[in-house]
């Protein structure tokens, strides 16, 4: 066997075809990245194009900076973009070390009560995303019960910084609190134990040990929170007041002011931050991890039981739970109340004047949103197979756009569906389809991001030995790898739904005569300041998403499915 | 199950993109026979390209140069669920979703057998793996032999024209990888099917396969049986990967049709040999530990330095003119035992001397 010829070098480009050969050869699998491809293209890029191209050429289609010069010469605007970035800053902030404070006492510590931080995750997911603000309004407001009732202040004005970022900080802090628990509960205690047998005390084993191991965590929930933060369109137009901040503006500039080139020339500095800070989230932070994903803790963590740390960090954990689970309970409360700040008495008023007038909006809610969850589950884990475990060209733009509408605030491309859909080849505006669609690509990310973990887990060679038995891709993909994710893909659904029923940010671009939205509705009712109105319709929100989530938890608990935890 | 088929690859190569531009090749032209019903197995350390020739047969991977048969047909094109080849994957891949009958009967569904057939068939494989009344456990409650022969069983079922096994054993540990060994061996001999079975395990492939393909850094080293590969090796690498080898420095002293004499320590040994060096050339020789006796009279003068006792052998290092020997004496009760620093000769079986070539590294 001496006839060892050198391989001659090939071009790389010929591997790669080597490899694009398996899917070329492959129709099914082909097929779908196209359409895969198609449908992110035409529903993210396109209108994102849209609103780069507006705020780029003017309508004669000659390329101009001129509505950038007008709209950031006006003062107001500076203003309003440094409100964003200063507001995202003190937000993000606060709310990673409230989230990491929460995340420390759940994985740590030893004290009661400790479902109630679960409790605190999720009720910023299933109600309004502007709920808070309604609250915060119903206790500190003009006709507050703690500022006018209790304080006697009058004319008690809750309204600009103070109270937004309060509200925003409580409303995002657990998205920082679930990506730091899933962290802490990974760390090897025989870590600590280590440090502790070598000297260190205990103080010095959290400095130069736990703290270093969750940096990049920290790190990446601080470019969370301001991605969330800066996005936020609901808390600025129901409690910002004075206080403008971008993502609202863009969509004052445009609606309000019938500018739109002005608009879209806000709208696209503000996708530049979020983009910004998502792509350093997710190459430059996101790789940094020192906690390794897969690695389990050789053993079951001794929770801290001393005194001090409960003191310090037990209690006020506690307590912010407390008071947030009341704000949240004030909803339901003000929905039976005859007149916030005036009159106490009992009533169904709000509710017999929604059965009346406005029944309509909680249909359509439901049923786009229902509409919008099996397209978007099986979307999100057809792509999440395609990253996971297929190489091909273009594999890596599907992956980042995808993912990318997670950082792509509402307003922006809430205003580029107006303006992709608005002229042929597709007319959606004003129809049911545009805001199915703007559900289904506004959810998917988790979806995406959810099976992409589970799948990382799985043996792939599963899915080879079904193929090898004579199974193809379609058939590979239904019969094992589905039944694989199932969690992860119900997980997906059960977001989709919750995260449509309460998506307000996009939508109130879409939302006509024809098809209007609950959120939409519940912001124009408090902005007319009918606020028992307003409470009740969120009431009936919270009370729709509750009770499909539960059923559905229900059947999938019947048929073995646990439903994996759900992240922002 | 009549349809074994031939798999014939011809001057197969796998190059894959590396990092910064560095081409990794896998497999480099390497050309194969394998004849129906033969278990053939390709040998070799981790990183060999042995994997990477199953998995293109499978399908699972596309060859940069060269083609693949099996039977008549050119099967490059095809995607794995179009080829007639069904195998066992060292993970066993059982679908966990499933219990063990649909494990089974997954293949046999997808080509649309009738529900008669189906349980038929896996009943009947059920029998020949020795699983029957097992049908509705679900995979992790089988021990691994028990996953294992599932995995066989899913493979056997579709009576594929090629049954391919990537490293089948190496999750179980020591004594039921020899059990399993024998049982593959067993059914693969009654069924009569063409099997490729890659292994890096030494004792695996002496004792399943008709041939053994020894690889090396994407090359072909060896093709041979096991007898032939083990008393004589093609090359340096191939003696010194199967068993232990001594590798001695000799002469060639004359060389014609059928024999060869060669001096290793200043003696003269003859031994057959099937080529014909030039007289005075230098080779090398290879002498298996188990083929040198140690002794108080001999050929050769050696010291001990070393002297361990195993149990079922006495393990010596002896140093021949500053030559290090390994010597291995079986059954070390009835023989005397050298300790280290004394004094010993050597003899050295004839029959079980080997000639090697090249010296090639």
């Amino acid at each position: 066997m001496d006839d060892k010829r050198a391989v001659k070098r090939e071009s790389t480009l010929a591997l790669k075809w080597d490899e694009m050969q398996k899917i070329i050869r492959d129709p099914i699998l082909l097929g779908t990245i196209i359409l895969v491809i198609i449908a992110l293209f035409l529903f993210i890029v396109w209108p994102l194009y849209a609103v780069l191209a507006q705020s780029f050429f003017t309508d004669q289609g000659i390329p101009t900076l001129q509505y950038y010069k007008e709209t950031l010469s006006h003062s107001e605007n500076i203003t309003v973009l440094a409100n964003t970035i200063g507001l995202g800053l003190f937000v993000s902030f606060f709310a990673t070390a409230i989230g990491f404070l929460f995340a420390y006492a759940q994985a740590f510590l030893k004290i009661p009560f400790k479902k109630a931080f679960n409790i605190v995750s999720i009720l910023p997911i299933v109600s309004p995303p502007f709920a808070l603000a309604m609250s915060f309004i119903m206790l500190f407001g003009q006709q507050g019960f703690v500022s006018k009732v209790i304080l006697g202040i009058k004319n008690a004005n809750v309204y600009g910084f103070a109270g937004l970022a309060t509200v925003q900080i409580l409303t995002f802090f657990p998205v920082a609190y679930l990506v730091l628990t899933g962290l802490l509960r990974q760390i090897d205690p025989s870590l600590e134990e280590a440090a502790r047998n070598l000297g260190a005390s205990r103080w010095q084993t959290f400095r130069t040990v736990l703290l270093p191991l969750i940096t990049p965590g920290i790190a990446n929930s601080f470019l969370l929170v301001f991605i969330q933060t800066v996005a936020d369109f609901g808390n600025p137009m129901v409690i910002g007041g004075n206080f403008n901040t971008m993502a609202a503006q863009v969509y004052l500039q445009a609606m309000g002011n019938y500018d739109i080139k002005g608009g879209t020339a806000l709208a696209t500095v503000l996708l530049t931050i979020s983009i910004l800070m998502f792509v350093l989230q997710k190459y430059w932070v996101g790789n940094k991890s020192y906690v390794t994903l897969t690695g389990k803790p050789s053993r079951v963590r001794e929770l801290v039981n001393d005194k001090a740390s409960l003191v310090i960090i037990g209690i006020p954990c506690l307590l912010i739970s407390l008071f947030i689970i009341v704000l949240y309970g004030l909803i339901p409360l003000g929905s039976f109340v005859n007149l916030w700040g005036i009159d106490y008495t009992f009533t169904l008023r709000h509710y017999k004047y929604i059965w009346e007038l406005g029944v309509k909006p909680i249909m359509d809610t439901t049923e786009l949103s229902l509409i919008a969850m099996p397209i978007t589950g099986v979307l999100g884990m057809i792509i999440a197979f395609l990253i996971v475990r297929k190489k091909f060209v273009g594999r890596g733009v599907i992956e980042f756009t995808s993912l990318l509408s997670l950082a792509i605030p509402g307003t922006v491309i809430g205003m580029g569906y107006v303006l992709a859909y608005n002229e042929p080849p597709l007319v959606l505006t004003g129809t049911g389809i545009i805001i199915v669609l703007s559900f289904i690509f506004r959810s998917m990310p988790v979806g995406i991001r959810a099976g992409v973990a589970s799948l990382q887990q799985i043996d792939p060679a599963i899915e080879e030995a079904a193929q090898d038995l004579g199974a193809n891709s379609f058939k590979v993909f239904h019969s094992v790898t589905i039944p694989l994710i199932k969690s992860a893909f119900f997980s997906g659904l059960i977001y989709s739904f919750v995260r449509s029923m309460t998506a307000v940010s996009a939508v109130i671009f879409l939302v006509s005569a024809n098809v209007n939205l609950l959120t939409v509705a519940i912001m124009s009712h408090v902005d007319a300041g009918r606020l028992g109105v307003a409470a009740a319709y969120s009431t009936v929100l919270i009370a729709i998403v509750l009770v499909v989530v539960g059923i559905l938890t229900l059947l999938l608990s019947r048929i073995g499915v646990k439903v994996s935890d759900m992240q922002g | 199950m009549t349809k074994a088929k031939k798999v014939t690859i011809k001057n197969l190569s796998k190059i894959y993109p590396g990092q910064n531009g560095k081409q990794v090749i896998a497999v480099n032209h390497v050309s194969l026979d394998i004849n129906p019903g033969e278990l053939v197995t390709l040998l070799g350390p981790s990183g060999c390209g042995k994997t990477t020739i199953l998995r293109m047969v499978a399908g699972f991977e596309i060859p940069t140069h060269g083609d693949i048969y099996i039977g008549e047909d050119r099967v490059n094109s095809l995607t794995p669920d179009k080829r007639d080849t069904a195998m066992v994957f060292q993970s066993y891949a059982l679908f966990p979703h499933l219990n063990i009958y649909d494990n089974i009967a997954y293949g046999l569904k997808i080509k649309k057998f009738s529900k008669e057939e189906i349980k038929n068939k896996v009943n009947a494989i059920l029998e020949l793996v020795g699983l029957t009344g097992m049908e509705n456990r679900a995979p992790n409650q089988l021990s691994g032999g028990q996953q294992q022969r599932v995995a066989l069983a899913r493979a056997l079922v579709m009576e594929p024209g090629v049954l391919l096994f990537d490293e089948p054993l190496s999750n179980l540990d020591a004594k039921l990888r020899v059990y399993m060994r024998n049982e593959i061996h067993k059914i693969q001999r009654k069924v009569g099917i063409t099997s490729i079975y890659v292994t890096h395990d030494q004792s695996e492939a002496m004792s399943l396969s008709d041939r053994v393909i020894i690889m090396h850094a994407g090359n072909i080293e060896q093709i041979g049986t096991p007898h032939e590969i083990y008393m004589k090796p093609a090359s340096e690498f191939v003696a010194d990967f199967i068993g232990i080898a001594n590798i001695v420095p000799a002469t060639v002293v004359e060389s014609k049709q059928g024999a060869i004499t060669v001096k290793i320590f200043g003696k003269d040994f003859s031994t057959d040999y099937d080529k014909e060096l030039a007289v005075g050339q230098n080779c090398k020789a290879v002498l298996r530990p188990e083929a040198v006796q140690i002794g108080v009279t001999g050929e050769v003068e050696a010291k001990v330095t070393s002297s361990i006792f195993m149990g079922e052998s006495q393990d010596y290092v002896v140093d021949v003119g500053g030559t290090k020997l390994q010597v291995k004496e079986y059954n070390p009760g009835s023989k005397q035992v050298f300790a280290a620093g004394e004094t010993a000769f050597l003899t050295l079986d004839k029959r079980a001397l080997h000639v090697l070539q090249s010296a090639k590294a």
